[in-house]
């Protein structure tokens, strides 16, 4: 933990003296707060709470702790991306926030309601849709079905909603009656988060959306999360993809061993020496 | 060019699996067998349409059953042994209450009615006799069972929901030998008469001789396709059924969609255990005596249909339970009836060597 605090007050250093964008110096005149911790000094959007905030957060499966203190906040209407090294824990964030690993300390906070011991089935409701890395997709269910899942909590299902998802992705509708599993790599990623959009959450949640796509269809996956972000949802993404994430996201984390290393605005990552030396692979 | 395609298939499959080549052999012996038997009269044409109608009539009571087994693997992960027993519970209670009405006012008292101990020619329980009790013992057969079901789900299989496959499979077993020996316990391990009288029947005269088709088999076939269409359209056209299929397919992603998952589970117990409760009253109906061992030993029959129609599939299930039942009693032209299960296990053999994920393999329709 001391580590991680240590690293985190290095880089902020170094990103103060650096202190050519505005995050930075908002940066220097929070941390003028003396007794604020890294999770608190990152407030920069002003007095508003954040959408979701994680604090302090411990979190991991069965015995093994994979979060260490982890603090990171998204707020309403920003586009955060949470990258590093495989093993990192990047998944594990997600997971923790949607209640889906074992809590071991710290909380959770969405939408000003503390979120931390719920199930998934119950933070649905808040507002908040995780759309995971794998298997994201009822594959045996045909595409509308999916997408009726998608508002299964919803006591009929949203026909506006439906239709502003098929305007969004003009392929589902062609395929609404196919079988999901049918569908190529990109177009189950398209029906996943169509899926994760049926209850117009406040926050979207993606884990790896490029994954497995092909290189031609990474540009448009990510122009595609770009437009979601455009028209208001807040986005939580991890990528493994990260040099691209950064350049289109708002902010971001670097996660190392399940500790926070590094946290600025995308731009200020990329030109990070340390970060791209050791995260970006130069 | 085809004929020399099919030698060179037909060269690799003799190589390279000879014992399936065996098995193809003996089938299309077995089968040039049967049309030369039916050309020489050795076996009448009604005599084999008569075992592919009651073969068919058992199928379907078997793939009835299949349905709540396989729905129980694909949505709860494991292979409920107490399936069959609950065939049994379904059977007893739903027999006890057609008794009680059907016998109220008769010479036979309360407890000989309960306990169906009672005369089955004083009683003369036959759908065109007492229709009122055969529907009243019916509706309570099924009743109990999801009534039975839906306890023992929370005493036994709702604290082990995160245990393994095979732990709640043995919790089944356990399970299962409780439900039989209670029933062993009420009524004893004899077997029950339960119809008598005349039952209304058919006979079709075909070409050589004629099946007999009475109305307790009309009212099963009747019935179970009736409840198999009624699972069909709760599985795809219902919310409900969207849900229990999306559990199935994947269960992780069911929870982070907001899918309420216990109360697919319970949704999943009722249905389940409706059908196996109608399954049990239904062919005990048909085959008018019953005793303890009702389910346990179709238990096996049903398994065979589930694995040979994919396990985890509701349609593999039924067509797994006709093939079944039409196999298990179309082998009596060869072999005699106290061996016709060898027949109906050996299809499940050679599909679980050849064919493991069954008919319908890969195809989860739910």
């Amino acid at each position: 933990m001391s580590d991680a605090t240590d690293a985190t007050d290095a880089t902020d250093a170094t990103d103060a003296t650096d202190a050519t964008d505005a995050t930075d110096a908002a940066d220097a005149t929070d941390g003028a707060a003396a007794d604020r911790t890294v999770g608190g000094e990152t407030a920069v959007a002003g007095d508003d709470a954040p959408l979701l905030e994680t604090r302090d957060l411990d979190a991991g499966y069965g015995d093994l702790q994979i979060l260490d203190g982890v603090d990171m906040y998204v707020d309403d209407g920003e586009y955060v991306t949470i990258v590093g090294p495989n093993g990192a824990g990047k998944s594990t964030v997600m997971k923790s926030v949607f209640g889906l690993t074992v809590h071991m300390g710290g909380e959770v906070i969405f939408d000003g309601a503390d979120i931390t011991d719920r199930k998934p089935e119950q933070i649905i409701h808040e507002g908040l849709s995780y759309v995971p890395q794998n298997e994201n997709i009822f594959g045996t269910l045909t595409v509308e079905e999916n997408l009726e899942m998608g508002a299964y909590i919803l006591d009929e299902v949203p026909q506006d909603q439906m239709r502003a998802i098929y305007d969004r992705f003009p392929i589902l509708e062609e395929r609404e009656t196919q079988k999901a599993g049918t569908l190529s790599g990109g177009q189950q990623q398209m029906l996943a988060m169509g899926r994760a959009l049926m209850l117009d959450p406040k926050l979207l949640m993606l884990d790896e959306p490029s994954a497995g796509l092909a290189p031609d269809l990474v540009d448009d996956m990510f122009d595609r999360i770009d437009e979601i972000n455009d028209a208001g949802t807040s986005i939580l993404m991890v990528e493994q993809n990260a040099k691209e994430a950064l350049r289109r996201c708002d902010r971001g984390y670097v996660l190392v061993q399940g500790q926070n290393r590094f946290e600025n605005t995308g731009d200020a990552l990329l030109d990070n020496e340390e970060v791209r030396r050791e995260f970006l692979g130069g | 060019m085809g004929v020399s395609e099919t030698y060179e298939r037909g060269r690799r499959l003799l190589v390279e699996r000879p014992f399936l080549a065996l098995v193809v052999v003996v089938g299309v012996l077995l089968f040039l067998d049967l049309l030369y038997k039916l050309g020489t009269g050795a076996v009448g044409i009604a005599t084999v349409v008569g075992h592919v109608w009651n073969g068919t009539v058992i199928g379907l009571i078997i793939g009835l059953a299949g349905i709540g087994l396989s729905l129980t693997y694909s949505i709860l992960g494991f292979a409920n042994f107490s399936h069959g027993d609950y065939l049994t519970a379904g059977a007893f209670s739903g027999w006890a209450t057609s008794y009680l009405v059907a016998g109220l006012g008769s010479s036979a008292d309360l407890a000989a009615l309960f306990l169906l101990t009672a005369s089955p020619r004083a009683v003369g329980v036959t759908i065109a006799s007492k229709p009122l009790a055969v529907f009243l013992g019916l509706g309570v057969a099924v009743v109990f069972t999801v009534v039975l079901a839906l306890f023992l789900d929370r005493v036994v299989y709702e604290p082990m929901r995160d245990a393994g496959g095979i732990s709640l499979l043995i919790a089944s077993i356990g399970v299962a030998l409780a439900i039989r020996y209670a029933v062993v316990f009420v009524y004893s391990t004899d077997i029950r008469g339960l119809t008598a009288g005349d039952v209304p029947r058919s006979r079709l005269t075909i070409v050589d001789g004629a099946v007999v088709i009475d109305a307790h088999e009309v009212a099963l076939v009747v019935g179970a396709v009736a409840l198999m269409l009624g699972v069909h359209l709760l599985l795809q056209r219902t919310t409900l059924g969207k849900a229990m299929r999306a559990m199935a397919d994947n269960k992780d992603l069911a929870r982070v969609t907001g899918i309420p998952t216990e109360r697919v589970i319970t949704a999943t117990w009722i249905i389940g255990a409706a059908l196996a409760g109608s399954a049990g009253y239904l062919i005990a109906l048909k085959r008018g005596a019953m005793n303890y061992n009702l389910g346990w030993v179709l238990l096996l029959l049903i398994f065979a249909a589930v694995i040979l129609g994919g396990i985890g599939s509701v349609y593999g299930a039924i067509l797994g339970g006709v093939a079944i039942g039409v196999v298990n009693n179309l082998s009596l032209v060869w072999i005699p009836s106290d061996f016709a299960r060898v027949a109906a296990f050996l299809i499940m053999i050679l599909i679980l060597l050849f064919r493991p994920e069954g008919i319908y393999g890969g195809v989860k329709t739910a």
